[in-house]
């Protein structure tokens, strides 16, 4: 695409992701009086917590959480957000100064006037399926995000937009603008924070499990999207068939903990989001067998060895044991092979439906980012601590800061501990770099 | 009395609605005296439903606002915001919980957990026509913050705090500081050790002209509050004058009859009552343990630097802020546990630390070269029977790193660990690893067949039913057991009692909520940090110090804060001051004062939280509670017995 515009700014500080770990960065920083640029690849702020339904191990909704949170972040007069963006390059041009350029990407819709409406969905009659909804679910081209999107207004996915201009037709304040172009940006800053996140292990790389060939095979967060308020069915029910399920198995370490797929470390957040998922569905359907297999059950943090007993306590089944192979039966049942540790044999165990609790692997976006200067990356390709004791935000540039999952597989409380020591780390830096 | 009250009635996506139905309640309370307009809405608290708040409350001049929703502890910051971003004063606003106090509490009944919301939603109307308009209070804050404890999470929070700008004093009860990764050799997973860490970051705070570091030092009077704490301070001196004859120094040591245990060493060794700092520890002053001492004058003899005319003081320091990073304490087992103290091989991980950081070539026990080594995870976290339910987090990765470590720098060392499901959770992994590949072994144990550790003639042996042969019993022959420790709270927290910290149900220093705000404690004005909010490693310490040096900074930063306006006020007229409220003051906010010739009751309102428990003590009902005035409270008692 053409570019139109190239605009310069400047910020005292720019985030890169907008989600739970870049989001309280950038609210420290601006709290402190800063400017905050936060760059945001997606429609939406929130990342993936966003998407999720309740979270461990105090089971508050994750929602209820997140969107006040990303309401302030928004509302913040310190931080401009540009969503719907990528950053292309950093380059130190100084000490303590740094240029960005930003690729901001056309919405083909003026957020400002969008009122949320819903009505160019309806009109459009382009059906894809929905990447909010973890695919298991369809949207129309022209659509919001999901309920709890911010900002919270209409997109145009032009990839699959037959320009039918039906939605133009309908749009009550004329918010929708084919017209717009992809801007530039060329953004003077004096420090940068990576919270780049992770991304989920895709388990069509591990056949033996089925995923995308057995139907109601699914991953974790397609069950986090059947549990979560904003929920596509409105109940939790198997892909295949649309049944009920009654007895639901997890297979713990999907691509986690695996030298075989290329991820030997542990992903330090499946065992417990697997185990409250298992207390939800004891919750929403009491009839329902739970059964996770594992390796180790690793409940480590505040509050997680309860938890873990809790679950144990209402019935949960644990089963150690890893899952060598799933085949599907006619009534589309799935058939778990495994070795019973406990036990020392081999065993089969019928379940009706099967949730993969898939690991966090590296986002490595932001490898590339910087030009002049290299962004180390650690052994499992997340972003290098190059003081990992001494200031664990800091990164192979001086200036440059990692905050959240960048850096490795960690949990909710985790990340936001990283990001208050990543926005610490930037405050110290702007001020004595006065 | 208000006429224009605004309610919305949120889903909470299901959280609510799935059990409380929220047209019905919505139906029942639009009718309510002084309210204007009620909505239902899917999130209450999202950005857009925010915004259309605003919107209503300036389009219609809202006079009161309530939302019904989730508890207040979540939101009710959140929408006295939206109220002030519509120009309604924040104290207008009510919040109604119809989550936790219906939906969730009644999920198995629906229509009661519906009459139950109309109910407390009508209550919150009740209260909401009577609520005025109030103003924070103001309070002057001093650019100051003191970090109690001297380990690495507060040196590190000093560090980032100086960088600020903000006066620091760090107060370590110790008369070092590095606190316990001073006491560590080599640490997970960069093989920086202990000294390293600790000698870094001290050189970087001694250069600091606004870093003050007490040493021997307690806190031991707390008076004041956020924006304002008066702390006093004891410091014990050393009873050695500061530019002491290094060379004499060591002679006098050699003279001193005392021996003690050491602490350092965790009792494998033993010190003089008077002794130097360790390497790894700061300042490198010698000092006398004057609890010890028996004033023989051996040393004094010896030594000229020796002084004993120092003396205790208290000096008070006047800060804004308090950051406790107090640490923890490895557990101690108890007697007889894994053979502890019965069985003379039988250490803890700390005490196998510092036995390898202080042998040489070869591994020694009692004269005795160590080869086989048993190391049992789970001492003291994850506990059946006793009170330890948690894990405690770093164990398991460190108990393998310095079994790699033992490895490496001994020969013909074999270690057997004897675990309940390792945790060497995320990258960890890698050290998980390394050591399987290095051919140590892993045994691993259900809850009800722990590790049995006995005595077989001169023979150590450690006893299983190893889960991963099949239950087979098997049987280790150890030179050493290692009983891997977790972490507990330290064995003198009484510092958390002076600032009144709540402690959770593992009885580490609770935050007010792991997610929303992790640092922060129920006291205004004091943030935890590192291990003494609950087992961390020592990544996770400096995370947690740096982001509670920012909320720290963040409450004193602009010289003012603002405080509730909801405290207890004392009619004067009333009051005969019987001293009933002081005492059933939970934070200390009430003192007597003279006022027109009579002694009455005295509310500090930066110290007072508004909770209420003076007023019904009152015998003549002098107190009364802003914006909870009995009036209030009777109002809505009406509309919640009304049916």
């Amino acid at each position: 695409m053409k570019i139109e515009q190239e605009k310069n700014i400047s910020f005292d500080a720019l985030v890169v992701g907008g989600g739970i770990a870049g989001g309280e960065a950038a609210l420290n920083l601006a709290n402190t009086g800063f400017k905050v640029l936060l760059i945001e690849k997606d429609l939406s702020l929130g990342g993936k917590m966003i998407m999720l339904s309740k979270v461990f191990p105090t089971l508050d909704c994750a929602a209820c959480i997140t969107t006040p949170k990303v309401s302030e972040i928004a509302r913040h007069s310190n931080i401009t957000i540009y969503t719907s963006s990528e950053v292309s390059s950093i380059s130190k041009i100084a000490k303590d100064n740094f240029e960005a350029i930003v690729i901001k990407k056309p919405r083909y819709v003026v957020i400002e006037d969008c009122t949320a409406c819903q009505l160019c969905e309806e009109a459009c009659p382009i059906s894809v399926s929905d990447q909010y909804q973890y695919n298991m679910v369809g949207r129309k081209a022209a659509f919001i995000p999901f309920s709890i999107a911010n900002p919270k207004a209409a997109a145009i996915d032009i990839d699959n937009c037959i320009l039918c201009g039906a939605c133009e037709k309908v749009c009550p304040t004329n918010c929708i603008d084919f017209t717009q172009e992809t801007e530039e940006y060329r953004v003077s800053i004096k420090t940068v924070i990576l919270a780049t996140g992770f991304k989920l292990f895709d388990p069509v790389l591990i056949p033996r499990y089925g995923y995308g060939v057995y139907k109601n095979v699914i991953t974790s967060m397609q069950m986090e999207r059947e549990l979560a308020p904003t929920r596509p069915f409105n109940t939790v029910l198997r892909p295949g068939d649309g049944k009920v399920p009654d007895k639901i198995a997890y297979v713990l370490c999907t691509g986690s903990r695996d030298a075989t797929i290329g991820n030997p470390i542990c992903s330090q957040i499946c065992c417990m989001y697997s185990i409250k998922q298992s207390q939800l569905l004891m919750g929403a359907l009491p009839m329902a067998d739970v059964t996770i297999y594992y390796i180790n059950i690793r409940s480590f943090g505040k509050g997680f060895e309860e938890f873990y007993q809790q679950a144990k306590g209402m019935g949960v089944n644990f089963v150690k044991g890893k899952i060598g192979k799933i085949t599907e039966t006619e009534k589309g049942n799935l058939i778990l092979r495994y070795e019973d540790i406990n036990e020392g044999i081999v065993k089969e165990e019928e379940h009706d439906m099967v949730i993969l609790s898939v690991g966090a692997l590296p986002n490595q976006d932001a490898s590339k980012l910087f030009k002049g200067e290299e962004l180390q990356l650690d052994q499992h390709k997340f972003i290098y601590q190059s003081d990992l004791l001494g200031s664990p935000s800091k990164t192979s540039i001086e200036g440059v800061f990692v905050a959240g999952t960048a850096s490795g597989p960690m949990d909710i409380p985790d990340s936001i501990l990283s990001a208050g020591s990543a926005s610490s780390e930037a405050i110290s830096y702007l001020i004595q770099n006065k | 009395m208000k006429k224009k009250i605004g309610v919305y009635i949120c889903h909470c996506g299901g959280n609510i609605s799935d059990y409380v139905d929220v047209e019905k309640v919505k139906q029942a309370i639009e009718n309510e005296g002084g309210v204007f307009l009620a909505k239902t809405t899917m999130f209450a608290c999202s950005d857009s439903n925010q915004k259309d708040m605003v919107e209503d409350i300036k389009n219609n001049e809202l006079d009161g606002v309530i939302v019904a929703s989730c508890s207040p502890k979540l939101h009710l910051t959140t929408f006295r915001n939206v109220s002030e971003r519509g120009d309604l004063n924040k104290y207008s606003y009510v919040h109604a919980n119809i989550r936790e106090q219906a939906s969730w509490a009644h999920s198995d009944d629906k229509a009661g957990a519906t009459e139950k919301a109309i109910h407390i939603v009508k209550a919150a109307i009740a209260k909401a026509r009577l609520s005025e308009s109030l103003e924070p209070n103001k309070i002057v804050a001093k650019k100051a913050v003191a970090i109690i404890g001297g380990g690495v999470a507060g040196m590190k929070a000093a560090i980032a705090l100086s960088n600020m700008d903000c006066p620091v004093y760090i107060i370590e009860r110790k008369y070092f500081v590095g606190g316990r990764v001073a006491q560590w050799n080599e640490l997970f997973t960069t093989n920086e050790t202990g000294k390293d860490l600790v000698t870094r970051l001290y050189n970087d705070l001694v250069k600091r002209s606004n870093v003050t570091i007490f040493t021997g030092a307690e806190v031991v009077k707390n008076t004041g509050s956020i924006g304002d704490f008066k702390l006093t301070i004891k410091i014990t001196p050393r009873y050695i004058k500061e530019n002491c004859n290094q060379g004499r120094l060591q002679e006098a040591i050699d003279a001193c009859p005392v021996e003690l245990p050491d602490d350092f060493n965790f009792s494998i060794t033993n010190r003089k009552a008077i002794y130097h700092n360790f390497p790894s520890e700061y300042p490198q002053l010698p000092v006398i343990d004057i609890k010890n001492c028996t004033r023989c004058g051996k040393c004094e003899q010896i030594c000229e630097s020796i002084d004993f005319s120092q003396k205790e003081e208290n000096i008070e320091i006047q800060i804004g802020s308090v950051l406790m990073a107090t640490g923890f304490d490895p557990y101690t087992p108890i007697e007889g546990e894994f053979g502890y103290k019965e069985i003379e091989n039988v250490v803890t991980l700390p005490q196998f630390k510092r036995m390898i950081d202080m042998s040489d070539k070869t591994l020694t026990f009692k004269g005795k070269e160590i080869k086989n080594i048993a190391y049992i995870y789970c001492v003291g976290s994850r506990q059946e029977e006793r009170e330890n339910k948690y894990c405690s987090r770093y164990c398991c990765t460190s108990a393998i790193h310095e079994a790699i470590i033992a490895k490496k720098k001994f020969t013909n060392i074999n270690n057997f660990h004897f675990n309940r499901g390792i945790r060497a959770y995320g990258k960890q992994e890698i050290l998980y690893n390394e050591s399987s590949k290095m051919g140590d072994i892993y045994l691993q144990l259900t809850e009800d067949s722990p590790a049995v550790v006995s005595k077989n003639g001169t023979k150590t042996i450690v006893k299983t039913n190893d889960i991963l042969t099949n239950g087979r019993e098997i049987e280790v022959e150890a030179d050493l057991v290692v009983l891997a420790t977790g972490m507990v709270p330290r064995a003198d927290n009484s510092v958390g009692s002076l600032f009144k910290l709540p402690k959770g149900r593992d009885k580490f220093f609770n935050e007010i909520h792991m997610k929303l705000r992790p640092v922060e404690t129920f006291i205004d004005g004091v943030t935890i940090s590192g291990s003494c909010q609950g087992p961390k490693n020592i990544m996770e310490s400096i995370n947690s110090a740096l982001s509670a040096a920012t909320k720290s900074f963040s409450y004193i930063s602009k010289g003012e804060l603002e405080t509730e306006p909801i405290v207890a006020v004392v009619d004067s007229g009333l009051c005969t001051w019987c001293n009933l409220c002081s005492e059933a003051c939970p934070f200390d906010a009430i003192s007597m004062k003279e006022e027109g010739g009579k002694s009455i009751a005295f509310i500090n309102n930066s110290v007072c939280k508004g909770c209420g428990m003076c007023l019904p003590v009152c015998p003549t009902d002098a107190i009364d509670l802003i914006a909870y005035s009995n009036k209030e409270i009777e109002s809505m008692i009406d509309a919640l017995a009304n049916d």
